[in-house]
């Protein structure tokens, strides 16, 4: 049925005006501005920066990492959040190790979807249970780590035979580490799956305001499960990643990547509070944890001090990207 | 009476983005003085009140106090000068006593060396509560009080401004009797002539004939202006309502020369002895083309069975038909799909996503009408939302402009879109449709609430006031306690009174 309605002509001029305040597009490129300060900070500390070979180190470094902000950015987009990225990162390798001697090259695909069935676990337990994800991703960062601790043996799982793997571990045209381009496409797919499907205006509308995502009869929890599932894929092959960087997989190996993970996604501006921002965002703000990373040996301090840099990151960044007005109360 | 006003207001202005809220609004309020302010939803009641206790900070135009020009930054601010508010949803902290709501934030001597002094702090309290009359308790726990006793500690509360501003307070009452049952009432006007010996009063209220009967004086505003005063004594509620709507509203505000004649064949949407946590064994009847309001005091649970129709409140019993089958409304996916549209109450938290654009929000629950397969189409989407801003004239500057810019009524019209872009829609449930909209863009509403009933779509309409309700409906439910008190045929040219109404609403 056609509901004709007829047209009237406007009669008051619109009083609004069209695009983003000067302050909201220049916080839309702070991630990029960044990313190019840091470049030339190194650059003018340390000539030699500017060179292939660190550049290729340092983007070797971040794809690991890329792939955990890009799936964990979802969850935040929804308005949640996921700790346990790092810890089922960590299982995974673990898995990934004890499973290639028997599966082949299969192990890498098994791994990533058990990992994906972890993270929509938490994903409906978030949702069916009503627990915040906070607290379900805490518990299951927990229970995770005990895990990997139990299957391994609480040390480190040798890998004999890399051979399955060690394509990722090979470099594009000699000097772009196929890890790093994996990592770029894993981010560029997402972006394009939200961008041309309807799933772009139901992840902004449940992380903007839930209840009016659910009043416009969206599938709010759908949606959320379905982020933590691409979450739990992406740590899956984070983990990938690592066990064709190191040989071996380990109970512990990538939980010290939870704190950069987090850093790169607000850094990259999308909001805590969920609603807005975007996978290419977290790319840059990974980028720019890397870059971090990689630059304070280089400038003299010594990477004890790499944590307290996080910890100031996250903090002075969502202080920067935290749309107060939409926050009344701050828990 | 003194010479000089307790309070003054001179040409106060107060600009939000796309609205003027206050538009150079002018105020007296003298000594010992009930001053009510009336006024529709819009009209600059409520951004003139938080104006005058600190909570907005106008954009032009001068407050003074006793003579005194003063600037108020904060609701503390104005507490010093003498200027409180008793808020319409009740600002006490439910799980404290009485005592310590009374003295919080401004314990004064019930605190001292940094440590709670519990005899010092219900004196105090005490104290208020004489001065209102009131037997309350002051060491009962604020939610074991009623509606009506929290109402007085708030008014207790309100009291202590009194000893900080050494002078007589100016005690402001937003909305104070809206959920009040008429004993209640009666007894809060007491208390509000009482406080008249001491301090003057600013009373607002929905309802009219209340003005007239406790006030002494009432301002009307419209469009963010001071449009006249009356003084109450031999004065009707019906010359108010006319001060109030201006002229624009006199002839044909709701549109009803448009209304369509209802054919009675088989209804719309029937609805069967539908029960759920607030309301109970609900019989409800809409045709195609009828727009049925349904009325009731905060409370009477009209909002739960319309959100229960949507899918998004549990059943526990009853049974709904659409077009004569049977359906299942489990979420609020099912509804959609069952061609129910649902506008929120509350439009910039649960009716709009404030960051996304007009297209985006447009679309948002008929996803279809602008995908080809899984994708979607930005052609499709682009042709489809500019004819549908055209239609409904939204006045934006483009598609992709965030909504959150764009005026109220201009909000409401997109979010109603949503529902219409699918051209599925067979039921409409407004919820307060109108709240906050100008004058200008409530007409607008109505107008277009009157071409979707002639195509055809039923409407429950669950209206801002009883006057909207009467104008726009064709039958009216009134909803008391939960249950269907009566219904009240409403057509065009034999309309009820609004004091029928009220006399089965509570």
């Amino acid at each position: 049925m056609s509901t004709p309605v007829a047209v009237r002509p406007a009669t008051e001029p619109a009083t609004v005006k069209s695009g983003p305040r000067p302050v909201e597009r220049l916080t839309g490129f702070m991630p990029l501005i960044a990313l190019v300060a840091l470049v030339a900070a190194l650059t003018i500390a340390d000539p030699d920066f500017l060179t292939q070979r660190s550049l290729t180190a340092a983007a070797r470094t971040a794809a690991p990492l890329i792939v955990l902000a890009a799936g964990a950015t979802l969850v935040v987009l929804c308005g949640g959040i996921d700790l346990s990225i790092a810890a089922l990162a960590s299982l995974s390798t673990v898995l990934l190790a004890l499973w290639l001697p028997d599966l082949g090259g299969l192990a890498t695909p098994v791994v990533i979807v058990v990992a994906a069935a972890i993270g929509a676990v938490q994903g409906t337990a978030h949702v069916l249970l009503r627990i915040p994800s906070f607290i379900v991703t805490l518990g299951g960062l927990s229970i995770l780590s005990a895990v990997a601790l139990v299957v391994s043996g609480a040390g480190t799982v040798r890998v004999v035979d890399d051979s399955p793997v060690k394509w990722l571990d090979l470099y594009v045209a000699g000097y772009v580490p196929m890890s790093f381009a994996v990592a770029v496409i894993v981010v560029a797919l997402i972006a394009v799956v939200l961008k041309v499907t309807p799933l772009q205006s139901w992840i902004s509308a449940t992380g903007y305001s839930e209840s009016a995502a659910r009043l416009a009869g969206t599938p709010v929890d759908l949606v959320k499960i379905g982020a933590f599932c691409v979450s739990g894929a992406c740590a899956g092959l984070a983990a990938v990643m690592l066990v064709s960087r190191q040989f071996s997989g380990g109970p512990t190996m990538a939980d010290n990547l939870l704190l950069p993970a987090v850093a790169a996604i607000v850094v990259g501006g999308t909001a805590i509070t969920g609603g807005h921002g975007s996978v290419w965002r977290s790319l840059a703000g990974a980028l720019v944890v890397t870059l971090l990373r990689v630059g304070l040996p280089i400038v003299g301090v010594p990477s004890a001090y790499e944590q307290i840099l996080y910890g100031a990151i996250i903090v002075v960044a969502v202080a920067l990207t935290l749309d107060r007005s939409r926050v009344s109360i701050i828990k | 009476m003194s010479a000089v006003p307790a309070l003054e207001v001179r040409g106060l202005v107060k600009h939000y983005p796309g609205v003027k809220a206050l538009d150079g609004v002018d105020l007296i309020v003298r000594q010992n003085e009930v001053l009510g302010l009336a006024g529709e939803n819009g009209a600059g009641k409520s951004t003139l009140l938080k104006a005058l206790v600190g909570l907005v900070a106008p954009d032009a135009g001068e407050i003074y106090v006793r003579g005194e020009p003063v600037k108020l930054r904060s609701v503390v601010d104005a507490a010093d000068h003498g200027i409180g508010m008793v808020f319409q949803e009740q600002s006490l902290v439910p799980n404290l006593t009485a005592a310590e709501n009374i003295v919080l934030g401004s314990e004064g001597a019930a605190v001292r060396r940094g440590i709670y002094r519990w005899d010092a702090m219900r004196r105090l309290a005490q104290e208020q509560l004489d001065k209102i009359g009131s037997h309350i308790d002051p060491l009962a726990r604020t939610d074991t009080l009623t509606f009506a006793e929290r109402q007085m500690v708030e008014i207790a509360k309100v009291l202590r401004i009194e000893e900080r501003s050494q002078h007589p307070p100016v005690i402001i009452l937003d909305e104070p009797t809206s959920v009040l049952e008429s004993k209640e009432i009666e007894t809060l006007f007491a208390q509000i002539r009482r406080l008249r010996e001491f301090a003057s009063v600013v009373f607002v209220s929905h309802r009219l004939d209340e003005v007239l009967d406790v006030c002494d004086r009432v301002t009307v505003l419209r469009s963010g202006q001071s449009v006249g005063e009356v003084a109450t004594a031999g004065a009707v509620p019906r010359e108010l309502h006319r001060m109030m709507i201006g002229s624009t509203g006199s002839d044909d505000h709701y549109h009803e020369n448009a209304a369509a004649p209802v054919t009675a064949e088989q209804p719309r949407l029937s609805v069967r002895g539908l029960s759920g946590k607030s309301f109970h064994d609900i019989d409800l009847d809409v045709a195609a083309g009828e727009i049925v309001a349904i009325v009731g005091v905060h409370g009477s649970g009209r909002e739960d069975v319309c959100r229960a129709l949507f899918g998004a409140e549990p059943t526990t019993a009853g049974e709904i038909r659409m077009d004569g089958k049977k359906i299942d409304l489990p979420n609020t996916r099912a509804a959609c799909a069952a061609g129910i549209g649902y506008v929120p109450a509350e439009r910039k938290i649960e009716g709009m996503v404030g960051s996304m654009s007009v297209a985006e929000n447009m679309t948002l629950t008929k996803q279809k009408a602008r995908c080809t397969g899984p994708f979607v189409a930005p052609k499709k989407q682009a042709t489809l939302v500019d004819s549908w801003i055209r239609r409904l004239s939204i006045r934006t500057p483009n598609r992709d402009t965030a909504i959150g810019r764009l005026s109220g009524g201009n909000q409401q019209k997109v979010v109603l879109a949503r529902w219409l872009v699918g051209g599925d829609i067979r039921l409409l449930l407004l919820d307060h449709p109108t709240r906050g909209l100008d004058i200008g863009a409530r007409s607008e509403v109505y107008r277009l609430m009157r071409e979707l009933a002639a195509s055809g779509v039923a409407t429950v309409l669950l209206a801002d006031s009883l006057e909207e309700a009467i104008g726009m409906a064709d039958r009216i439910l009134v909803m008391n306690d939960g249950r269907v008190a009566t219904e009240v045929a409403c057509p065009s040219g034999g309309k009820p009174s609004p004091l029928d109404l009220v006399k089965e609403m509570v």
